[in-house]
């Protein structure tokens, strides 16, 4: 794997899990905390 | 050449206000009609009733909202209303503009002197030039306004100065503050120009901004005090301190919006000052000046509008969580067609803005790297521009509606909706910030060993932020319930902030050693200008019209729920007769700007002396 690929894939993971944990955190601080697939919590 | 001004009028004006304050706050002047008779002694009873020992006594002097009949509204012969939102929002308009300039114009101070480069010394020198002249004209709409006020709605004035008492006294003497600052920061600017003297003028900036958004607060509370009544029971008698009837619910989001407002219509203003200058200009060096100046004028706007739209959300936010009924009012009802408008004024701004970029992308040869991406852009603000802009609810007639099987249509329909138009909202605005983005990367090729991994960086924050906003835009707007929906709104609004905040942080640290490219300020089309005439015009159309919505969601109250507005104009006024006034208010700001920009000329022209006369030969004779 080239090390440009590697850089573009680290890259993407680290901001995916950034806005992953981002919505979990904003949604949670309203009071509607969500399903580990996003969905809303019943 | 010394430059003379006449202090006078604001002055003066301050020292009348504070007089008709002082005079109306002794009380000679307290309606006699607040209630009928019967009705107070009613109240105050009820309130004895209630009521024990001193309190009892306390108690007897509250004083009920008044309650004018139709009779105690002067007739002079044509509707006051229109007079006072004619006047009110001249204020209000070269009030943003001088409370804004300054804001800017310290900021532009500050970099001149940690840089020690005496460009934005003198930039920021010519700004305030506006702001004066401006101050002047402001003074005279504010005084204006007092007096129709007073003359016009005599039994709201009394009311709003019992409410907030020696507030308006210190608003006043706030108003002579400001004008005292003001004009030594301006005139005292060469005089205090190098060393420690300089860092005098800048506290004296310093001092003029924090007296400026103090003034603005205030006047602010006054509005805002008309919209949710705070510190005051359910017939309007005064029963909190100032504080309390300051801070009513939609106090600070009206704060924080007008601030922010504020700095993108003064960036706006003074940018088509620029432009003005430009297009005039006769030598390429003042070319050169004038175009830095637009583009220095046209950052502060563009940057200042970005968040604009969050605070703005904040504030509908704020006011349905004060009254249902008035956010539907406002969203909901007849005013709901005017977001429709608001649309089309801010998709012309941020046209306007990008134009802007894209054409000043032309001053230096490195901006050929990215001019590839600008098409891409401009595809995705016009089709965000069209969702925005696409009506939920159609005026139709029975024959349209049977064509169209329903009062809405199939497929465009669900782009009528919050969720569509805030993902084309956030959208248009992350893709300006990649043309402001691109613009300032255009004369700068980075040295950072670390380039490609911060471009791969920023490259997925874009990526991303776009799939979560649409993400959750679809996913929560359209199969999720209402809570989740608006829930998932302040997800949107981060997912932009992220994109702008790493955006600047990330570019902060990889230009920081950057081999700059040759930039050369006045190769611009004159077409660029013209862009920054549209940004102040369609601002101030866009201030006058949710002015209007702002104040109309007050239905038939001159203060909601308390005081009841009983004059002939007790009414919302219909969207076409709206639309003429604030078409009649923004061309005449428009033509008081232009008679600024003349003055602000008119001070650096230079008659020529006259030829020495030369006697005939006869007469020397």
């Amino acid at each position: 794997m080239g090390k440009n690929l590697q850089v573009w894939l680290v890259a993407f993971a680290v901001v995916l899990i950034f806005f992953y944990g981002l919505d979990h955190l904003v949604m949670n601080m309203q009071g509607l905390p969500l399903n580990i697939d996003l969905t809303p919590s019943q | 050449m010394k430059e003379t001004r006449n202090f006078s009028s604001p002055i003066l004006l301050s020292l009348l206000m504070i007089a008709v304050l002082g005079f109306l706050w002794s009380g000679d002047m307290a309606p006699t009609h607040w209630l009928p008779e019967a009705v107070a002694s009613e109240v105050a009873a009820e309130e004895v009733a209630t009521a024990e020992g001193a309190d009892a006594a306390q108690e007897l002097k509250l004083r009920p909202a008044p309650r004018p009949s139709r009779e105690d509204y002067p007739d002079v012969g044509t509707s006051s209303r229109s007079i006072v939102w004619i006047i009110a929002q001249m204020h209000l308009f070269f009030g943003a503009l001088v409370l804004a300039v300054p804001l800017f114009v310290l900021v532009i101070e500050l970099l001149g002197k940690s840089t020690g480069d005496a460009r934005y010394d003198d930039m920021a020198h010519e700004f305030m030039k506006i702001s004066i002249t401006a101050y002047s004209i402001t003074a005279l709409f504010g005084g204006t306004l007092a007096l129709a006020l007073f003359l016009l709605y005599p039994d709201l004035m009394a009311y709003l100065m019992q409410a907030f008492g020696a507030q308006m006294l210190v608003y006043a003497m706030l108003f002579f503050m400001e004008s005292i600052l003001l004009y030594i920061y301006y005139y005292g600017w060469d005089a205090l120009r190098y060393g420690n003297a300089k860092w005098v003028h800048i506290s004296l900036g310093l001092l003029l901004n924090g007296v400026g958004a103090t003034l603005m607060v205030m006047a602010n509370s006054w509005a805002t005090f008309m919209m949710a009544p705070s510190g005051v029971n359910e017939v309007g008698a005064v029963i909190g301190n100032i504080w309390e009837v300051m801070k009513g619910p939609l106090w600070n989001p009206i704060n924080l919006h007008r601030f922010i407002a504020n700095i993108a219509f003064g960036g706006a203003v003074v940018g088509a000052y620029a432009a003005y200058k430009c297009l005039a200009a006769r030598t390429a060096e003042d070319r050169a000046h004038y175009d830095w100046m637009g583009y220095t004028s046209n950052f502060i706007a563009i940057l200042a509008f970005l968040p604009l739209p969050f605070a703005g959300y904040w504030l509908m936010a704020e006011i349905y969580a004060y009254s249902q009924q008035m956010g539907i009012t406002a969203m909901g009802g007849i005013l709901a067609w005017l977001f429709i408008v608001q649309a089309v004024l801010i998709g012309t701004i941020l046209m306007a803005g990008n134009y802007y970029l894209w054409s000043g992308m032309s001053r230096t040869e490195g901006s050929k790297r990215y001019q590839g991406m600008i098409k891409y852009i401009a595809v995705v603000l016009v089709i965000c521009f069209l969702i925005w802009v696409t009506p939920h609810t159609l005026i139709l007639t029975s024959g349209e509606i049977a064509a169209l099987g329903g009062s809405h249509h199939h497929l465009l329909g669900p782009l009528g909706i919050m969720p569509a138009k805030n993902i084309a909202v956030n959208l248009m605005l992350i893709f300006t910030f990649l043309s402001f983005q691109i613009y300032r990367r255009s004369d700068k090729v980075a040295t950072v060993s670390w380039e490609k991994a911060g471009n791969a960086l920023m490259v997925a924050i874009y990526v991303v932020a776009i799939a979560n906003i649409i993400f959750a835009g679809v996913y929560y707007g359209y199969f999720t319930n209402t809570v989740y929906k608006v829930g998932a709104s302040v997800t949107q609004v981060v997912s932009t902030l992220v994109v702008i905040i790493s955006g600047v942080v990330i570019d902060a640290f990889m230009y920081r050693k950057a081999k700059t490219l040759p930039s050369f300020w006045g190769q611009v089309s004159n077409r660029s200008q013209y862009a920054l005439f549209a940004l102040p015009i369609a601002f101030t159309w866009l201030m006058a019209l949710m002015g209007y919505v702002r104040s109309s969601v007050r239905t038939h109250w001159h203060v909601y729920t308390v005081m009841k507005d009983n004059s002939p104009d007790n009414f919302i006024p219909t969207i076409g007769y709206a639309g003429n006034m604030m078409t009649i208010v923004t061309v005449m700001f428009v033509l008081f700007v232009l008679f600024i920009f003349w003055i602000a000329s008119l001070s650096n022209t230079k008659q020529a002396p006259p030829l020495p006369v030369t006697k005939k030969a006869g007469e020397a004779a």
